[in-house]
C-alpha cells in the first residue's frame, strides 16, 4: 500500500475522481485524509524560510505564452508570431522583445513553461489558478489570498487581503465575504486617487464610533438571543473599524507621498501605478495583494493590442510594455529595499494561447501549455522550469498543474497545503489537494 | 455474421447482429472507457482529446469512439492477432507509459472484457439506443450513519430488452465525504442529511438520493394532517430528518416578513399598530388572508416582482436607444399587476415581432447577441437548464445533448435584432458536432423542418404539462423568494443530476401553478398563508444547524436595492441617484446601468454569473460605506429627515425610541428596550442629543434585526 501512495496514479489532471474514491477507501481503512495527503508532501517542501507576503499580477483574459516567456522563433510563421526573441541578463534565456526591462531582471525570475490546465473557458479557468481546485458546483473554493488571510487571521488595521482596483474572480468562496479582497476601486495613476469611504463622515469621531459600535453589539444581542443563535460576530466591521481609526493605516493608499522618481520608475499607467500601492501596501504588513490588469484576451491583431496600443503609437504603450515597465520596477524596487526574499511575486493569466495564429491575427484560447513568472520569496532567480513542445502546444517536460502551483504557492507562504479549512456544512477541505511540490522552484 | 437490419433508429444500413455472448461496444466496451475516466474532459474526452487519441465525451458518441479506437493511428491500438499486445490495453494497465497512469490491471474484469472484445474482432455491433436508466437501492433512508446498501441498476433498450446492468454504470457521489461507493455497487451512507449519487451509463445519468436524520427529534406524523400540501411536504421532510420544526412566529415577525416578501417595502407605522392592535386567535386567519390579498393587490407589489423578473430576463438598455427598455419594463409591470397568466407572458417572450420602442416582449431577443445567447436564455429563464456546456458537446449532467442546444439556437436563427425585430431573412447555426447548419430541434424531443418560423413550438415545449418545465421553475423563482432558498440551488438549474431538496413539494406546486392559470398572486398567495412560511426565526436545539429543510425561517439579508429603499423610507429621505425620474431602487431594472451606491453594498451586476443571494456578510467596501459613506449617515444628518425633525420638535424620548422600532422594525419596542435606550440616550446637552440619536438610529439600521427579512 505503501508503495501505491508514493507512486500515485496521476491522471492527466493530477488527481481525478478515481483518486478520490481511492482516499475513500483508505479513509475506510483507518487512514484519515489529511494523513494520506501528509504521507505524499515532498520532504523537501519543509523547513524553508517562508514568504511574509505574495504580490499576484493576475493578467486577466489570458496572456499568450508565446509573445512573453516562451517564444518559438524556430516554428513556422503562423506559430511564432509577430515578435522575435531576445537575450536576458541571464545567459541561455531569452523573453520576448517587448519585455526588454523584465530581461533586464530576469536573474530574479523563474518562468515556469509547463503549466497545464484542461480548462479552456475564462469563469472555469479563472476559478482553477487561483485556488488550485479545479471548479465545482457543490463548492466554490477560496483563492489564495483569502485562506491565507483566513488562516492567519491578523488583526492588523490594514485588510490582509486587498486587490487593486478590482477584485476580479479572486473571491473568497466558501469563507465567506469577510475573506474576500478588499478592492480599492479608482485609478491609482489619476491624481485624485483615493479609497472610497475610509475618512470618517463629517462630524462622526472615534468616541462617537466607539458608542455606534456598542449600541449595534446591543441590537445584534438581542436579535441573538431571540433566535437562539450565538451572536454572529461580523469580522468586516471589526477590519472596518480597525482600519478608519488608524491614520498610519489609511496613509498605505496614498500615492502621493511617493517621491515623484520612484511614482515615474513605475509608468505613468494603472497598472504601474497599481504595482507601486501594491509595494507600498506589502512594505507595511499586508500579506497578499492582488494587482488586477485585464485585456490580455487577445483574439484578434496581436501587434495592435500587444505592442501598440492604439493604432498609430509611436511607441508602444500596448499591454506587455505596460507590463513589463511596471513589472520590472516592482521586482527591482523590491529588491532594491531589501523587501523580494520575503516577498513572493507571482504573474500569470488563467490560460495560454493557442499556438496558431488565428484568421483575425489573434489567437484563442489554449490551457494545454503556458507560462507562469515567480520571483522573490525564496524563489531562485535566472532558471526556467519545465518547457512546452515544438510548437507551444503541450508541456514537453515537467508538467505542472495548477493544483501543483497552488500547493508550492501555499508553501512558499509557509502554509502547510495540507491544513484543513473548514466548508460552511462543517466538513474539513485541505487547503489543497492532489498538488505536488515545483521541483527546482528554490 | 452480416445482416441487415431494419430497425428505425439507424441510417447505417449494414451492421454486425451480436452472437449470444459477443462483447458489445457501446453496451459495454464504451461504459467501462467512462468508468476507468478514459472519456472525462480531462482525458481523452477533451475536446482536443489527449496523446493524439480523442474519446467522445462521457461516451456520448461511440460510432466515432469506435473509429478512433479501431481505424485511427493506422488501427494500433488494437491488435487483432495478439489482442493483448493492444495499445488499448498496454496503456491503461500501465505497461506502456500512460499519462494517465495505470488505471486497472491485466487480471481485471475492465481488461478481461476489453481482451474479449477485441479477440471476437473489435466490432461494432447494431445496439438499439438506451431508452432508459433506472437505478433502485435497497433502500435510501437510514436510521443512523455509517450505514450501507447496495444499487442496483437496469437499463432498457429501444426494442425493449431489459438488462441488469450494475457493474457497467459509473456511480459517482456527489460529496464523497458524505457519500462513498464501494466496488462497483455498495453504498456507504457517512454523513446525516440528503446526499445525491449519480449514475452514468451510455448517454444516459440519472441521480438517487440517500437520507439519514440531521437530528433527533421525536418522529411523529403530524404532517398527515397538514391542511395543504406545502405544509404536509415540508413536515414530512422534517419528519424524515428527524429535525423537530420552530414554533410560529410571533404576528409581528409574520407582518414585517410578509410586506418585505411581497412588495419589498416594510409595512409603514399605521399598518402595524392596526394589525397588532386587531390581531388575536379569532381574527388571525382571516386577517392575515386580508394582508396578503391587500398587498397582492399593492402597485408595490407591482414594482418588485416586475424588479425581481427584470433580473431574471436580464433587461437592459441598449446604446442610444432609451425606449426599449421602458416598453419591455412597462409590459412587464402590466402583465404582473393584471395578474396575466405566465404561460400568456413566456408566449409574447418567445414570439413577439415589431417595432422594440413600442412592442415590449420584442426585446427578448434583443438582450441577447446571437442565436446561441438566445437559446441559452430560453433555456434557462423558461426551462431552468443550463445549455451552454451542450455548445461544445452533449451536456455531461443532464439529458441534453449538442444537437438539442444548436437545435434551439437554429429556431431563433433567423430573428432580425435590430429595432424592428422580426423573423425571415437569412441565418443560420453551425452545428458544432457536424460542421453543418444545425437542423432546428426541440430539445429532447424532436427534429423540425428547416424552414419555417418554430418559435411558437418552443414555447409548447416550455409549456407542455407533462414536463411541466417553465412551471418548474417558476415556482422554484417564487419559493425562494419567500423561503430564501430554492427547492432547487441554483434557482434555474433544474438538472437531472441537481434534484430538489423537496422533488414532490416542486412537482406539486408547479402542477398547481400551471393548473391555475400561471398566474403569481395564486402561487404567491398560497405560500405566503401556509404555516411553513410563518415559522419563526427561533431556534430550537435540533435545527440549529438547518438550512435547506425550513424548520425554522432562515435569516434572509435584504437585497442591496431593497435595504436601500428601506433605508429611505425609514429616515424619509431619498437617495440621490443620477436619474432625477426615478426615486426607489427597485425601479432600476437596467443591469447594464453602473449604481454606485448598490455596488458597493453588493448589487448583483444582472448577468449569467449572477446568484441574487446576497450572502449576509458584508465585505470591507460594503462596510466602510455604511459606516462613513452618505448612505446612511446623510439621511439622518438631513434637517429635513425623520430623526433631525423629532430632534428639532424635541420630542420625548420613549416617544422617539418607539417610533423607530415601529418603522424600522415593525413591532413596538418592550418596556425593557424603551427604558434601555431613554437611559443610554438621556443628556441635557441638546448637541450631545442629537448626536447619540443619530448614533442610536445608525445602529439600528445597521443591526441585523433591521437589514434580515
Amino acid at each position: 500500500m505503501d508503495k501505491k501512495m508514493k507512486q500515485r496514479p496521476v491522471r492527466c489532471d493530477g488527481v481525478g475522481r478515481r483518486d478520490l474514491l481511492k482516499v475513500g477507501l483508505l479513509t475506510g481503512w483507518g487512514l484519515g485524509l489529511s494523513q494520506y495527503f501528509a504521507r505524499v508532501v515532498v520532504a523537501q517542501s519543509q523547513q524553508r524560510q517562508t514568504a511574509k507576503a505574495c504580490i499576484l499580477v493576475w493578467l486577466d483574459g489570458g496572456p499568450s505564452h508565446l509573445e512573453t516567456f516562451d517564444l518559438k522563433p524556430d516554428a513556422p510563421a503562423e506559430v511564432r508570431g509577430p515578435f522575435r526573441p531576445i537575450a536576458t541578463n541571464v545567459p541561455g534565456i531569452q523573453y520576448c522583445e517587448l519585455l526588454n526591462q523584465t530581461a533586464k531582471v530576469a536573474d530574479k525570475l523563474t518562468i515556469v513553461r509547463s503549466l497545464t490546465s484542461p480548462l479552456g473557458e475564462h469563469g472555469l479557468a479563472n476559478q482553477y489558478m487561483l485556488t488550485g481546485y479545479e471548479p465545482s458546483p457543490a463548492l466554490v473554493h477560496p483563492s489564495y489570498g483569502a485562506a491565507l488571510i483566513h488562516l492567519q487571521q491578523s488583526s492588523g488595521a490594514l485588510p490582509g487581503y486587498v486587490a487593486i482596483p478590482k477584485a476580479g474572480s479572486a473571491g473568497a468562496g466558501y469563507l465567506g465575504s469577510a475573506y474576500e479582497p478588499f478592492a480599492t476601486q479608482g485609478d491609482p495613476a489619476h491624481p485624485s486617487f483615493r479609497v472610497p469611504d475610509i475618512d470618517f463622515f463629517p462630524g462622526v469621531d472615534v468616541d462617537r464610533l466607539d458608542r455606534r459600535r456598542a449600541y449595534l453589539e446591543q441590537f445584534d444581542q438581542r436579535q441573538a438571543e431571540f433566535e437562539r443563535l450565538a451572536p454572529s460576530r461580523d469580522p468586516a466591521f471589526a477590519q472596518a473599524y480597525r482600519l478608519v481609526t488608524s491614520n498610519e493605516a489609511k496613509s498605505a493608499f496614498d500615492l502621493s507621498q511617493e517621491p515623484q522618481d520612484v511614482r515615474a520608475r513605475y509608468g505613468p499607467r494603472t497598472f504601474g501605478q497599481s504595482c507601486l500601492l501594491a509595494r507600498r501596501l506589502v512594505e507595511r504588513g499586508v500579506p497578499f495583494v492582488t494587482v488586477n490588469y485585464s485585456g490580455w484576451d487577445t483574439h484578434a491583431d496581436l501587434v495592435l493590442q500587444l505592442k501598440e496600443g492604439y493604432s498609430g503609437a509611436k511607441s508602444g504603450v500596448g499591454l506587455i510594455p505596460t507590463f513589463d515597465l511596471g513589472f520590472s520596477a516592482l521586482l527591482s524596487d523590491l529588491s532594491e529595499r531589501g523587501l523580494l526574499e520575503q516577498t513572493l511575486v507571482v504573474a500569470m493569466g488563467e490560460f495560454g494561447r493557442t499556438p496558431k495564429l488565428n484568421s483575425q491575427g489573434g489567437r484563442d484560447h489554449w490551457p494545454r501549455v503556458f507560462s507562469v513568472a515567480m520571483a522573490g520569496g525564496g524563489v531562485r532567480g535566472g532558471q526556467v522550469i519545465g518547457s512546452s513542445d515544438r510548437m507551444g502546444e503541450s508541456p514537453r517536460d515537467q508538467p505542472i498543474t495548477p493544483k501543483d502551483l497552488a500547493f508550492s504557492v501555499f508553501t512558499l507562504l509557509g502554509l502547510d497545503p495540507n491544513t484543513e479549512l473548514l466548508a460552511p456544512d462543517g466538513r474539513p477541505v485541505p487547503l489543497n489537494q492532489g498538488g505536488q511540490w515545483i521541483q527546482g522552484l528554490t | 455474421m452480416l445482416t441487415v437490419l431494419s430497425w428505425s433508429w439507424f441510417s447505417v444500413l449494414v451492421f454486425l447482429a451480436p452472437q449470444g455472448d459477443d462483447v458489445c461496444f457501446d453496451r459495454e466496451i464504451v461504459p467501462v472507457l467512462t468508468k476507468a475516466g478514459c472519456n472525462a474532459g480531462s482525458c481523452h474526452g477533451a475536446a482536443a482529446g489527449r496523446g493524439d487519441f480523442r474519446l467522445s465525451l462521457f461516451g456520448s458518441n461511440p460510432a466515432a469512439d469506435h473509429r478512433s479506437i479501431v481505424d485511427a493511428f493506422q488501427g494500433r491500438r488494437v491488435n487483432l492477432h495478439q489482442p493483448d499486445r493492444s495499445l488499448l490495453l498496454r496503456k491503461p494497465t500501465g505497461e506502456l507509459e500512460h499519462g494517465g497512469g495505470q488505471l486497472f490491471d491485466l487480471n481485471a474484469s475492465e481488461s478481461q472484457i476489453i481482451l474479449k472484445w477485441i479477440g471476437q474482432g473489435a466490432r461494432r455491433h447494431a445496439a438499439p439506443p438506451l431508452e432508459r436508466l433506472m437505478v433502485t437501492a435497497e433502500q435510501t433512508h437510514f436510521e443512523s450513519v455509517p450505514n450501507q446498501t447496495n444499487v442496483r441498476a437496469e437499463a432498457t433498450f429501444a426494442d425493449g430488452t431489459r438488462r441488469t446492468i450494475t457493474e457497467l454504470v459509473t456511480f459517482t457521489s456527489m460529496d464523497p465525504t458524505a457519500l462513498r461507493v464501494d466496488s462497483g455497487r455498495e453504498i456507504q451512507l457517512l454523513r446525516p442529511g440528503q446526499h445525491v449519487l449519480l449514475a452514468r451509463y451510455m448517454d444516459h445519468v440519472e441521480a438517487i438520493q440517500f437520507s439519514a436524520p440531521l437530528g433527533d427529534a421525536p418522529s411523529n406524523a403530524h404532517w398527515e394532517t397538514a391542511e395543504n400540501f406545502v405544509d404536509r411536504e415540508i413536515l414530512k421532510k422534517l419528519n424524515e430528518l428527524r429535525l423537530p420544526p420552530s414554533p410560529l412566529a410571533t404576528d409581528a415577525e409574520w407582518h414585517r416578513r410578509v410586506h418585505l416578501d411581497l412588495t419589498g417595502r416594510l409595512p409603514a407605522i399605521d399598518a402595524v399598530k392596526s394589525y397588532l392592535q386587531s390581531v388575536n386567535d379569532t381574527t388571525r386567519a382571516e386577517l392575515r388572508e386580508k394582508i396578503v390579498d391587500e398587498l397582492l393587490n399593492s402597485s408595490a407589489y407591482v414594482d418588485y416582482w416586475a424588479w425581481r423578473f427584470a433580473g431574471d430576463l436580464r433587461m437592459r438598455s441598449f446604446p442610444n436607444e432609451k425606449q426599449p427598455l421602458a416598453a419591455y419594463h412597462d409590459w412587464l409591470r402590466e402583465i404582473i399587476k393584471q395578474d396575466q397568466g405566465f404561460d400568456r407572458l413566456a408566449r409574447l417572450l418567445l414570439t413577439s415581432d415589431g417595432d422594440s420602442h413600442v412592442i415590449g416582449p420584442a426585446n427578448f431577443g434583443r438582450t441577447v447577441r446571437d442565436a446561441r445567447e438566445h437559446a441559452e436564455l430560453v433555456g434557462q429563464f423558461f426551462a431552468g437548464v443550463r445549455l451552454g456546456c451542450a455548445n461544445c458537446h452533449d451536456h455531461p449532467l443532464d439529458r441534453w445533448t449538442q444537437d438539442d442546444y444548436h437545435g434551439l439556437a437554429a429556431v431563433f436563427a433567423r430573428v432580425q435584432r435590430s429595432r424592428y425585430v422580426s423573423f425571415g431573412g437569412r441565418g443560420d447555426v453551425t452545428n458544432l458536432r457536424t460542421g453543418e447548419p444545425a437542423t432546428p430541434r426541440i430539445p429532447g424531443q424532436r427534429n423540425l423542418p428547416a424552414l419555417g418560423d418554430h418559435r411558437s413550438e418552443v414555447a409548447d415545449w416550455v409549456l407542455d404539462e407533462q414536463q411541466d418545465l417553465f412551471a418548474r421553475v417558476m415556482v422554484n423563482r417564487l419559493w425562494k423568494a419567500l423561503f430564501g432558498r430554492g427547492l432547487v440551488e441554483p434557482v434555474d438549474d433544474l438538472r437531472l443530476t441537481n434534484p430538489a431538496t423537496h422533488p414532490d413539494l416542486l412537482a406539486l406546486l408547479a402542477r398547481d401553478f400551471a393548473a391555475n392559470g400561471f398566474r403569481l398572486r395564486h402561487t404567491l398567495r398560497r405560500l405566503a398563508l401556509s404555516h411553513s412560511y410563518a415559522r419563526s426565526k427561533e431556534s430550537l436545539p435540533g435545527n440549529q444547524a438547518d438550512d435547506r429543510y425550513y424548520s425554522r425561517a432562515f435569516p434572509r439579508p435584504m437585497e442591496p436595492a431593497i435595504f436601500v429603499d428601506a433605508i429611505q423610507d425609514v429616515t424619509e429621505i431619498s437617495e440621490p441617484f443620477a436619474q432625477a425620474n426615478l426615486e426607489r431602487a427597485v425601479h432600476f431594472v437596467d443591469s447594464s446601468l453602473p449604481l454606485p451606491t448598490l455596488d458597493a453594498l453588493g448589487r448583483c451586476q444582472l448577468g449569467p454569473s449572477c446568484d441574487a443571494t446576497p450572502t449576509g456578510t458584508y465585505n470591507l467596501s460594503a462596510q466602510l460605506q455604511l459606516l462613513n459613506g452618505a448612505v446612511i449617515n446623510q439621511k439622518l444628518r438631513d434637517p429635513r429627515g425623520r430623526l433631525q425633525r423629532q430632534w428639532a420638535e424635541n420630542l420625548p424620548l420613549e416617544q422617539i425610541v418607539q417610533e423607530w422600532y415601529l418603522v424600522a422594525l415593525s413591532r413596538s419596542a418592550s418596556p425593557t428596550e424603551l427604558e434601555h435606550w431613554t437611559n443610554e440616550l438621556a443628556t441635557n446637552d441638546r448637541q450631545e442629543q442629537q448626536q447619540r440619536l443619530e448614533d442610536f438610529a445608525w445602529s439600528l439600521l445597521n443591526s441585523r434585526a433591521f437589514f434580515e427579512r
